[in-house]
């Protein structure tokens, strides 16, 4: 097959529609830049959406809970090899993203006769104010998005997610408050497990809050939080729902 | 993107799959004077343990600094006290701080206390070859929380040069001045009002800048305590809770005290 070039892109176009079919229903997970911190939620069955990777760096992805751990492990793998090799301050998301998982997951994702990684993946690295805070959105076939400061959410669906994305930013606007924030992040998060619009009647804010309220009955909020004004190297720490009021 | 000779967790694994060494074992003939020499001490006190350890560093008869830190935190809950040469004291500290926060972010739970205190023997056996030759050699302390029992206890535990590992009761020092510390701690335990054990976090802490004061008349290698250059030692707290470091200010205003 790989002697056909048309044959090979196809069998991309087919991987990629795979994947996409794979991922629909995954449950999205947020990030923010606030001014103490950052701060990531995923709705799952715990530990198994929001990950620390190193000191001011965290993850989180949703997917084949297989293919997020390899790719947890091999961003903790990267980190604290360089971290050790070289120092803690040394460690950035940006290197380890453009090179070190990017690649992995470009080559993997051309390995037609391979298993495709079934991930989208949303990494923070913690910055000295919030301007500073990096994101990047990493998607299963490598290419990625880079952002500083800001609010993202990362779905399965690309359509979804950018109308999901508008409505988060407009919304956040002015929200400091990691209750608040964490508080929509939630809504979102229930607009888009509802397929709810996020353009013509969406639904209003009670109907929202009660609707993941009910949601949350049988699942858990994971929730991480980058600490920028602790004095402890290591800023990440794993908060329950009940930590935040929520 | 899995290693398949990694072992889940152990990051010494990890820097073998990479032919990173974690401790170089080649020994020069001409080897240069080392530094070393030191007193650093751990007690059991009322509210958990207190670790402290002078800030000198010498080769041979000339004192190299007086601003070492031999007591660090390793992770949120254990200390090293590092007494013998500090190039290889640091390196070891190092590779256990990694190993440590590898294994909790990797394994999502932290590792146990035994698990931690045989890392530092396997590291004190890894490093024998220096040992043997006179060079690099690293008597250590460690101090942890063993998560096994309610509610949480800290422990402390010291090591020959070896790797042997030893649970202390209610103290332990190592270095050239601790043998002087050691009969002052162990009358302390026997006689003293209050014991050691007993005592409240100002009493530990004004029995500990004691005991240094006391070693450094006796060792020329122990830095000991000296207000006028502002030179205090490196004390720090391990309660169930976590690691307190007490700062240069806090002992300051309660040596003002003695």
């Amino acid at each position: 097959m790989t002697e056909e070039p048309y044959r090979w892109l196809e069998a991309v176009a087919n991987r990629r529609d795979y994947v996409r079919e794979q991922l629909k229903g995954g449950s999205p997970v947020f990030a923010a830049s606030l001014p103490d911190g950052i701060l990531l939620l995923g709705v799952g069955s715990g530990q198994s959406k929001v990950f620390e990777i190193f000191d001011r760096h965290a993850m989180a992805g949703l997917g084949h809970p297989a293919d997020i751990e390899k790719i947890r492990q091999a961003a903790l793998d990267a980190a604290h090899m360089e971290a050790f090799t070289r120092a803690p301050e040394d460690v950035s998301l940006r290197r380890l993203v453009s090179f070190g998982l990017s690649g992995q997951l470009k080559t993997n994702f051309e390995q037609i006769f391979s298993a495709p990684f079934l991930i989208e993946l949303l990494l923070a690295e913690l910055g000295i104010d919030p301007s500073k805070d990096l994101f990047f959105r990493l998607h299963f076939d490598g290419s990625f998005q880079t952002h500083f400061g800001g609010a993202y959410v990362c779905a399965s669906q690309m359509d979804t997610e950018s109308a999901a994305q508008k409505w988060l930013t407009e919304t956040i606007k002015g929200k400091t408050d990691r209750k608040q924030v964490a508080q929509i992040f939630l809504e979102v998060w229930w607009m888009l497990m509802h397929g709810k619009s996020f353009t013509t009647s969406t639904p209003n804010e009670s109907e929202r809050e009660s609707g993941w309220r009910a949601d949350l009955n049988e699942k858990s909020v994971e929730i991480g939080w980058l600490d920028r004004k602790t004095s402890r190297l290591i800023r990440y720490e794993s908060l329950t729902a009940e930590q935040l009021g929520l | 993107m899995n290693n398949a000779n990694l072992i889940a967790g152990d990051f010494l694994s990890l820097l073998a799959t990479q032919k990173v060494s974690a401790l170089k074992t080649e020994v020069s003939a001409s080897a240069p004077v080392q530094t070393q020499a030191t007193t650093v001490f751990a007690f059991h006190f009322s509210e958990g343990i207190l670790m402290a350890g002078d800030r000198r560093a010498t080769a041979g008869n000339v004192i190299v600094t007086d601003r070492v830190e031999k007591i660090m935190d390793i992770d949120a809950s254990s200390l090293l006290a590092i007494a013998g040469t500090p190039a290889t004291a640091f390196e070891m500290a190092r590779v256990l701080q990694t190993s440590f926060e590898y294994y909790r972010r990797s394994q999502l739970q932290p590792l146990s206390l035994p698990a931690k205190v045989r890392a530092l023997a396997r590291l004190l056996r890894d490093n024998l070859p220096m040992t043997m030759q006179g060079v690099g050699i690293v008597v250590p302390l460690f101090a942890g929380v063993d998560h096994t029992v309610s509610p949480a206890k800290p422990q402390i535990y010291f090591y020959d040069p070896l790797g042997a590992q030893f649970q202390a009761v209610g103290h332990a020092a190592s270095g050239s001045g601790s043998q002087t510390i050691r009969s002052v701690m162990s009358f302390q335990e026997h006689y003293g009002n209050p014991k050691p054990s007993e005592m409240n976090l100002a009493d530990a802490i004004r029995f500990a800048s004691r005991l240094l004061i006391t070693a450094s008349e006796f060792d020329s290698a122990t830095g000991g305590v000296n207000p006028a250059s502002e030179i205090y030692a490196t004390i720090k707290v391990l309660r169930s809770t976590g690691v307190e470091t007490i700062s240069d200010a806090q002992q300051k205003e309660f040596l003002q005290k003695l």
